[in-house]
């Protein structure tokens, strides 16, 4: 494919918009969570935050009386309780009943989370791995862990990535061929695809000394890094919040940058759209791109830390780095998706949104200049992206989707991150799921 | 103007960027090749040279940053002399004005930002971001009370007739005795609250960190504050000693150890001859700080906080956490995690961005600490050492101490009673919440306290029975901003004062109630 400078005309977006919708499983927009009780907490703020804490801590009471315990003090402080909570709330009191709401409220929080997470680990998810590639996706497994503060904790989740890896692989060996899934116009695609943290990788927190954080992190990447390579597997590097932001970056690039590494394994990054200067991030990651044999595959995200970078930000008194309103980061994700898929061959794109319109604008962008789908991978979250999922791999489209695995403790914080973007107000999950039309979903931002 | 309406705190430098880490890096340098600087006495702007006193750079004591002269006793009487003289004008200038001329010195600090926190680095060995924050709490506590100033008083009830006021008046002259850890912030937000209520100062910065306290005076001066109405005696302890029991010394601001605060306190109390006045003491002492964590907390978040708090610029803060008390069913793993975590601390010089725990002030410091260290192994507990400085770190040059965990003491033991200021933290079980706050309870000392706690009744339920000054609920326990998080201690722990709220300067005035008859004849004139 060649470079363009044009945009996709704004007709063909819609026309793409519209085969989407229309390939939605029954037409049905929004995703697979209960979107009644989530619209009741979303018009609530102070329900949403009792329940948010209570997801939060659920997981980690050592008996259904302290979850019960906990779920009353919390909705206590939530004045104005709706009907149903309330009820809850008088029983979650008694000595006798408590310990049974306890456990019903634990027990819908797995359910819930049994949504987002797909097992507890990586041997567990063998099964619904070779189900969804059967239905068409791919997969990048991500493993949820608490925070490493010791490297005791961080060579555990080391370790576990090499486990991981694996397992992946003997999970994906015996699959049949998917071709749209098993190449792209450079060449084959991995199909173990293993998404690690560097949070999880390192102890070390030194947001302004990076590069103390990116040496300790190289050293545990290494290993799985040549593990990866000898498997013919894919390791991505996740972002995080700002704080690491510029570890990260110099972890990836330095490791992929070591001559052992000049043409293995199939490595990538992440994008964040919302950051103001990720045009200078992205202009970094061009420079070296196209220097490794396997392209640079970046995951082009919007970003997930928006509300803790302008919390951060308005404590310290400082200018958030992130977009002030949401449709300043849609068009930011739609300029940076039109300049990653016009350096392709140097790079993979992998347009990570459940956003219908970002979705649609990314695969205009690649049909106007003259792509047929093959060199663009779309991304998606379990449990968010399904029915978009499914209307992905029914037109024919790469999709990979990305799936957590691990305990429910550990994943808490990944839980309510996404329970979060589920209930923000103006998010895109939200506005699809309170009947906008098609063709208000897929205007242009 | 009301204060704290429009106040908001000075952006400490977001040193994530690879620019301003560059700005600080360079202004170091540019210092480096001043040293040593000289410090002298100053009254009414006649400066005396001397080098009876050296500072030295803790991370290498073969480096001096300051020589200074050593104040004494006719220097001290000659100061407050001054002051008094200097400071009748100074009090007659319009509130308005004083607050203006400390506005002003605080832009001059924004200005020399970089220069100051890089004489910080240096005289204290405080870590980039810990001396940018010093900096920038100076900054703040010369803008807020210049706002806070204006809102002293209020209205009084008014019958017909009679006409009412309260006014507040500047006391006299105040002897501030500051402290080396917030070398910039302390000595400038007590000296700050007395200036803009009217009052002359003497200075006596800690020996530890005269140049700090010099450059500060001079910018202050340079800003509009007359040069009687501000001296700067360097010295130790005995300057201190002779201003708090000079005759003519109203105020004491002090902020420093327990045990000097109260012979400050015990001294203060006896009128001395041609005393006319009470002298009132602002003390600001040690902690013993408590971290109260339940077994609901989320560890995650908890072993951050209490590494940041114990060991950040080496536990060297009033406020620093030194003793943990841990619901026994999470202990262990909060133990374990603890100790994992300790291991990945990065102990080197100051100037280095990844620094968590630098050298400690001084030799004297590093053996106290060292002793505290061996204390806990003759108790019967179990010494969890981190690392030593980084390997290319001369260790000889400089007062290096391991963090340090202290597991299983005794309730006895001398570490949970007495303040180390040094990285040293305890862990101690109790069987439940109720067992902690009992223990916490028992100690003289009431600054800071921390609750990590996930449930919204634990969390009040602690709080309520904390005698602290300030307490945190599921964060550090360290880094109070001025406005934000008014701050200090209460019991043996401080006159429960609060630097940087708003009631604080009402310690550095007498209040004066006019009642004015305003009938005539019968008539309201
Ligand atoms: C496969 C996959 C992998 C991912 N990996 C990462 C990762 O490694 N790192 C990471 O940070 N995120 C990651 N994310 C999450 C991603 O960044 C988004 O949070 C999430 O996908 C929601 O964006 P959207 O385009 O789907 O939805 P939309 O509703 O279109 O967009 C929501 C997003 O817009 C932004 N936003 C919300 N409110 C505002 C506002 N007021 N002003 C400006 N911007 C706002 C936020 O970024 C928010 O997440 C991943 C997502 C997917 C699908």
């Amino acid at each position: 494919m060649s470079a363009h400078a044009t945009t996709a005309p704004e007709e063909l977006i819609h026309r793409i918009g519209h085969e989407l919708a229309d390939a939605l499983p029954h037409h049905r927009l929004g995703g697979g969570i209960d979107r009644q009780a989530i619209d009741r907490i979303a018009a609530d703020p102070q329900l949403k935050a009792a329940l948010f804490r209570f997801v939060d801590v659920a997981p980690a009471a050592r008996s259904q009386r302290e979850a019960a315990a906990h779920l009353e003090a919390l909705l206590a402080e939530a004045d104005r309780l709706p009907g149903p909570f309330a009820a809850v709330d008088g029983l979650a009191r008694r000595p006798i009943t408590a310990p049974l709401v306890g456990r019903g409220a634990t027990w819908a929080v797995r359910r819930m989370a049994r949504q987002f997470i797909l097992a507890e680990d990586a041997a567990g998810a063998t099964r619904s791995l070779a189900k969804l590639w059967d239905e068409g996706a791919a997969t990048a497994l991500d493993l949820l862990g608490e925070a490493s503060v010791s490297d005791a904790e961080a060579d555990t989740y080391a370790a576990r990535c090499l486990d991981a890896l694996e397992q992946l692989d003997r999970a994906y060996r015996g699959l049949p061929g998917r071709p749209r899934l098993d190449a792209d116009g450079t060449g084959p695609l991995p199909r173990a695809h293993l998404s690690v943290k560097l949070s999880a990788l390192t102890p070390q927190r030194h947001p302004f000394a990076p590069e103390r954080v990116s040496e300790d992190a190289k050293r545990r990447l290494r290993p799985i890094a040549r593990r990866a390579r000898e498997l013919g597997a894919h390791l991505h590097l996740d972002s995080e919040s700002l704080d690491s932001r510029e570890a990260v970056l110099s972890t990836a690039l330095e490791l992929l940058a070591e001559p052992e590494f000049a043409d293995g394994p199939s490595a990538g990054v992440v994008l964040q759209a919302y950051l103001r200067d990720a045009d200078e991030v992205l202009d970094r990651l061009l420079v070296t791109a196209g220097r490794r044999k396997p392209p640079l595959l970046v995951r082009l995200v919007k970003g997930a830390y928006w509300d803790h970078e302008v919390i951060d930000a308005r404590q310290h008194g400082w200018t958030p780095a992130v977009h002030p309103d949401q449709a300043a980061t849609d068009r930011a994700y739609e300029a940076l998706t039109r300049r990653l898929l016009d350096a392709r061959p140097a790079v993979r794109v992998a347009i990570a949104s459940h956003n219908l319109r970002s979705v649609a604008h990314a695969i205009a962008h690649d049909r106007h200049g003259g792509g047929d789908g093959r060199d663009l991978e779309l991304q998606v979250l379990l449990g968010l992206g399904e029915d978009l999922r499914t209307a992905l791999a029914r037109r024919g489209l790469r999709v990979r989707v990305y799936c957590p695995v691990g305990d429910l403790v550990a994943g808490m914080a990944y839980l309510v991150r996404r329970l979060l973007e589920n209930t923000a107000s103006d998010s895109f999950l939200d506005r699809q799921a309170h009947g906008a039309s098609v063709d208000d979903l897929v205007r242009a931002p | 103007m009301s204060g704290g309406e429009t106040f908001a705190n000075q952006p400490v430098l977001d040193l994530r960027l690879a620019t301003e880490r560059a700005r600080l890096t360079a202004a170091l340098a540019a210092l480096d090749a001043r040293l040593p600087l000289r410090v002298p006495v100053l009254i009414d702007g006649q400066v005396r040279h001397g080098d009876e006193l050296r500072s030295l750079d803790p991370g290498d004591q073969t480096r001096t940053v300051a020589t200074s002269a050593r104040a004494g006793r006719d220097e001290v009487d000659r100061a407050v002399a001054v002051a008094e003289v200097a400071g009748r004008a100074w009090a007659e200038r319009p509130m308005a004005e004083r607050a203006a001329v400390l506005r002003r010195a605080a832009e001059l600090l924004v200005e020399e930002r970089a220069g100051l926190a890089a004489l910080a680095v240096r005289e204290c060995a405080k870590p980039w971001a810990q001396a940018d924050a010093d900096v920038c709490e100076a900054i703040d506590f010369l803008r807020y009370y210049g706002e806070r100033s204006a809102a002293l008083g209020g209205p009084l009830p008014q019958p017909p007739g009679e006409q009412n006021s309260l006014r507040y008046r500047a006391r006299g002259v105040c002897a501030v005795i500051a402290p080396w850890n917030f070398p910039l912030a302390i000595p400038c937000g007590m000296t700050a609250a007395a200036l803009v209520t009217g009052n002359p100062v003497v200075l006596k910065p800690a020996e530890q960190s005269p140049a700090c306290a010099a450059r500060l005076v001079e910018l202050l001066h340079r800003a509009g504050v007359p040069a009687g109405a501000l001296a700067l005696l360097p010295g130790e302890g005995e300057a201190g000693a002779a201003l708090v029991d000079h005759p003519r010394v109203a105020t004491i601001a002090f902020t420093g150890s327990a045990g000097v605060g109260l012979e400050i306190l015990r001294r203060a109390a006896e009128i001395v001859p041609g005393q006319r006045q009470l002298k009132r003491v602002v003390a600001e002492m040690g902690g013993k700080n408590c971290v109260v964590v339940a077994a609901d907390a989320d560890l995650d978040d908890v072993v951050p906080a209490i590494l940041d708090s114990a060991f950040a610029f080496a536990g060297q803060k009033c406020s620093a956490a030194s003793r943990v008390l841990v619901e026994a069913d999470v202990a262990e793993r909060l133990e374990r995690r603890l100790a994992g975590a300790l291991s990945t601390l990065v102990v080197g010089p100051a100037e280095r961005f990844a620094t968590d725990v630098p050298a400690v002030i001084e030799r004297a410091a590093q053996e106290r600490i060292e002793r505290f260290q061996q204390l806990v192994r003759d108790d019967g507990g179990e010494l969890v050492l981190g690392p030593g400085p980084e390997p290319d770190v001369a260790i000889a040059d400089g007062c290096w101490v391991r963090p340090a965990l202290a597991l299983g003491l005794p309730p006895g033991a001398a570490l949970l009673h007495e303040e180390v200021f040094g990285p040293l933290v305890s862990v101690e079980r109790v069987a439940d919440l109720d067992a902690a706050l009992a223990r916490v309870d028992a100690l003289p000392f009431a600054l800071t306290a921390g609750v990590f706690s996930r449930n919204p009744r634990t969390v009040r339920r602690i709080v309520d029975a904390l005698p602290a000054g300030n307490v945190y609920v599921n964060r550090g326990i360290t880094g109070a901003m001025v406005a934000r998080q008014p701050f200090g201690g209460n019991r043996l722990s401080g006159t429960g004062t609060k630097a940087g709220g708003p009631d604080y300067l009402l310690s550095f005035v007498d209040p004066q109630a006019v009642t004015e008859n305003t009938v005539r004849h019968g008539l309201v004139v």
